[in-house]
């Protein structure tokens, strides 16, 4: 079970640092085509309950050289008062245990949005498509966030 | 546009999807390549048949299942 303890970040509140990468799947479909698998990039994620969907930075997509392979319509306050379609990517996301004792939270493969995050100081959301495998405590008083997820890894 | 042609077989096949409602759906060009039970089967499906040309895999919802996001970001949104 992956377990994470994180002091909250003043400005951004719960960010964890994570790794992303391509979709195992897509790893593979690269070494098949003998094209290098590009590294995994890291990155700061913060835990927002507001997002239904998980969101990466497209400079972090673009130096992954990824392609859309999914849409899925989106209402954000940026939309106005409609949504719209946007594209989706196939990524593998890691996020590190709390310690040595602790195995990350790996995910083969998830369907995350394009979204400019640069500007709000982090570089992905995990939003609740993640979240719902894991249990996740937000301790104010104490400035301390915890998630647990409730499964090694989600079964692709 | 990228999943210009994907999208546009995705809508027109909607009313036979249907019935597998829930299901991912792996759509190559105007081809409907087939159902699978998780988002994770039909990905390793598109790439080991088609590699990294493009396809597509939605979850196969009549009604459209919008997503919010509360933060004021801006998503790549498909032309």
């Amino acid at each position: 079970m992956a377990q994470f303890t994180l002091q909250l970040d003043p400005a951004n509140g719960p960010v964890l640092t994570i790794v992303i990468g391509v979709s195992v799947p897509r790893g593979d479909a690269l070494m098949t085509a003998g094209q290098p698998v590009p590294n995994g990039m890291s990155a700061r994620a913060l835990i927002d309950t507001g997002a239904s969907c998980s969101c990466v930075d497209p400079a972090i997509l673009a130096k992954l050289d990824l392609t859309p392979t999914g849409t899925v319509s989106v209402h954000t306050p940026s939309t106005g008062g409609a949504a719209h379609l946007a594209e989706q990517y196939d990524v593998s996301l890691i996020v590190p245990g709390a310690g040595t004792h602790h195995v990350p939270l790996v995910i083969p493969a998830v369907p995350v949005m394009a979204a400019n995050l640069s500007l709000q100081g982090v570089d992905a959301l995990i939003g609740r498509d993640v979240l719902r495998d894991c249990i996740f405590i937000y301790n104010g008083s104490l400035g301390i966030s915890r998630s647990r997820s409730e499964s090694k890894g989600r079964s692709t | 546009m990228p999943l210009e042609r994907e999208s546009a077989t995705y809508r027109e096949k909607l009313p036979e999807l249907s019935k597998h409602e829930g299901r991912y759906v792996l759509i190559h060009g105007s081809d409907v390549v087939d159902t699978f039970g998780s988002y994770g089967d039909a990905l390793r499906q598109g790439y080991r048949q088609f590699g990294l040309q493009p396809f597509l895999v939605k979850q196969i919802q009549s009604s459209e299942l919008v997503q919010f996001i509360t933060r004021a970001v801006e998503p790549r949104l498909q032309a």
